[in-house]
């Protein structure tokens, strides 16, 4: 059986995470996912070896860029 | 039959859903669902753990010595007998069944037994996660044989409206019974078991299930530590 996916073609999450509350929240790396649920669910069992006191997951398409390296 | 027992049922269920979420951490369809495999067994074979250690607490270990050689003594499931040979039996075990497992859990923290109101709350935390993982996969579509299956024994295990989980909930141990586990479980996964038809008659009030059998024997043996025995060097007979 093939199983289509939720919504489509599968989107790539940038996952961000810190340590204490003092610290920024710095990305910890990516994940694939269909939607936001499996992309906590899979950023969470990926990224879960750190105890982190906060994770958040953001689309990398909403991701606005002011520049690219080399571009300044 | 005694809460102890219940406890018992969870533990050696989520243990036995640890170890089939395990089996498939390098089968299922993608890199991120081997990984979410791999550590939701985790999560579970570590909330077995936790489960078995608030026996003793509770009072009255139902643990004999006959669950070192008889695999039919282990109160698993029958979903768990066997290896599960296709993803659609992971998903609706994700979904279904391991959300039936949190429902009662949180039955039991919401009820009047401390140790379990204290030990079992992280456990809500962990499980969200399996549940977001098993809802998304299962809204993509899964097979209705499994489905049902999994259905049919999640109705089974918590048990019949005249059952001693129904006891337990009248008298404040568990905050749910029977019926009202069912509700929570069809309002988590947004929608309705299918008719089942269970016979109680045939029903195991300590197993919690209707079809006799058990795990199978190389899980069993990997379970007691036999299967690592096969490997221990041979004892050197002493001069």
């Amino acid at each position: 059986m093939t199983y289509k996916r939720v919504s489509g073609d599968a989107v790539e999450y940038e996952v961000f995470a810190r340590k204490t509350r003092g610290e920024p929240l710095h990305q910890v790396g990516s994940v694939v996912a269909p939607d936001d649920d499996l992309a906590m669910a899979y950023a969470r069992a990926t990224y879960d070896e750190e105890r982190w006191c906060e994770m958040a997951i953001v689309r990398k398409e909403n991701v606005i860029a002011l520049w690219q390296p080399g571009e300044n | 039959m005694s809460l102890s027992d219940l406890v018992l049922s969870i533990a050696d269920n989520k243990q036995m859903l640890g170890l089939r979420y395990a089996e498939w951490a390098t089968r299922a369809p993608s890199l991120e669902a081997d990984i979410a495999a791999a550590a939701m067994g985790l999560d579970d074979l570590g909330h077995s753990r936790v489960l078995y250690g608030c026996l003793e607490p509770l009072g009255a270990d139902p643990r004999g010595p006959e669950r070192e050689t008889d695999p039919a003594s282990l109160r698993a499931l029958p979903y768990f007998d066997e290896p599960w040979s296709e993803w659609a039996q992971f998903v609706a075990a994700n979904a279904i069944l391991d959300t039936a497992f949190t429902v009662m859990v949180e039955s039991c923290v919401s009820g009047s037994v401390e140790v379990l109101q204290h030990r079992l709350r992280k456990m809500l935390m962990e499980e969200r996660y399996h549940f977001l993982h098993g809802r998304s996969w299962l809204r993509s579509g899964i097979d209705a044989v499994p489905l049902n299956r999994a259905w049919q024994e999640a109705v089974e295990w918590f048990g019949p409206a005249d059952g001693e989980v129904a006891s337990l909930h009248r008298d404040g141990r568990l905050s749910m019974g029977p019926a009202e586990l069912l509700v929570r479980l069809e309002e988590q996964l947004e929608m309705k078991a299918p008719k089942l038809s269970i016979d109680w008659k045939q029903w195991d009030a300590i197993r919690r299930r209707s079809a006799p059998g058990a795990i199978d024997q190389s899980t069993f043996a990997m379970l007691r530590g036999l299967e690592e025995k096969k490997y221990a060097p041979s004892a050197v007979p002493k001069a």
